[in-house]
């Protein structure tokens, strides 16, 4: 550990949190909450042009007790979002999520719908935005290279130092 | 199977006037469909009839539908039929009033009505009578009003206003 210090030259480097973080975000199963035709970007987005694989999001996790990261792509009604809630609450920790388009970030066209939830932020925390109507596919690579560099930066201690130890019985 | 023999509109209004004489207010044509205006009371034998006769033969329903027609006006209700053999389209209309919006079930005629009926009974407030499944079909359970409705308010306007072109300020502009 201190010859990692030492040989980097980056002495405020913590070791095992650039590691760590490092294998993070390079390795993050994506799960799709396609709900218009925002998802259509994000597969685009996927796929040989763009290809987010590069960047280390794996499509797609098998479902969201194997995702790391959830992307919110398109509008979702008030009817749809305990579904969201329930998706959420079964990916396990460390979860990320994107709100891909304008209808997930705060309603977009719907704004003055009656059934459209004007923001996935009020059913789930969100770490990145991508705005757009629909957004391009490089706008999604970009919020996953935001999100990446969120992740680089995160503390250890903070991040998984609260996470209880299960009694022995 | 017989074989086409296409009713123009004209047709029909002649063919539901003898069966039914006064109830039958109005026989319009749009765009090649008859559009038959009825009586409430006659609504579902009116249906009965164009599913049944031979002439008429209306076996699928394509939808039902209502539009609600401001102060005073009432609800339309709208269940648009095709006949597969003959080819021709009848859209028979109700109209019912604001405080009194009931009208018979045609689901037990076109079973596709089921769900056509159950939506524009959420979103207008129509209750339609002898339905074998009156619930919400596209509202989530908890949802209070009627959102097709020209008086039900939107929340969000009601703190924002459009800010685009009202309906009928357009020809001002210009």
């Amino acid at each position: 550990m201190g010859l990692i210090t030492e040989k980097t030259g980056l002495p405020r480097i913590q070791p095992v949190k650039f590691i760590l973080n490092w294998g993070r975000r390079y390795s993050l199963w994506v799960m799709n909450f396609g709900l218009a035709c925002c998802a259509i970007e994000f597969i685009a987005a996927s796929t040989a042009k763009n290809d987010f694989i590069r960047l280390g999001v794996i499509p797609t996790a098998h479902g969201p007790r194997q995702a790391d990261l959830l992307v919110v792509a398109g509008t979702l009604t008030d009817k749809m979002a305990p579904a969201l809630k329930r998706v959420y609450e079964q990916m396990p920790e460390p979860k990320y999520v994107i709100s891909f388009g304008s209808c997930s970030n705060c309603g977009g066209p719907y704004w003055d719908s009656y059934s459209v939830t004007k923001g996935v932020d009020q059913i789930v925390p969100i770490d990145v935005y991508v705005p757009g109507c629909p957004p391009r596919p490089e706008a999604l690579l970009h919020g996953i290279i935001e999100l990446q560099r969120k992740i680089k930066d995160e503390d250890i201690q903070e991040k998984f130092g609260a996470v209880t130890q299960p009694a022995v019985s | 199977m017989p074989s086409p023999s296409r009713l123009s509109p004209d047709q029909v209004a002649s063919r539901l006037r003898a069966r039914f004489g006064d109830d039958v207010s109005e026989v319009t044509e749009q765009h090649g469909h008859a559009v038959a205006t009825v009586a409430r009371e006659r609504y579902h034998d009116v249906c009965r009839f164009v599913r049944d006769e031979p002439e008429f033969a209306c076996d699928y329903a394509d939808f039902t539908t209502g539009v609600d027609l401001g102060d005073d006006g009432g609800f339309e209700v709208l269940t648009h039929v095709f006949s597969t053999s003959h080819h021709h389209n009848v859209r028979v209309k109700v109209v019912v009033p604001h405080d009194d919006a009931v009208l018979p079930t045609v689901s037990d005629l076109w079973p596709t009505c089921d769900w056509h009926e159950r939506e524009t009974a959420e979103m207008f407030g129509i209750r339609f009578e002898g339905h074998p499944m009156p619930v919400k079909l596209l509202l989530s359970e908890p949802f209070e009003g009627h959102p097709l409705r020209k008086d039900f308010s939107l929340m969000t306007r009601e703190a924002k206003p459009w800010p685009g072109a009202v309906e009928g300020e357009e020809d001002e502009e210009e």
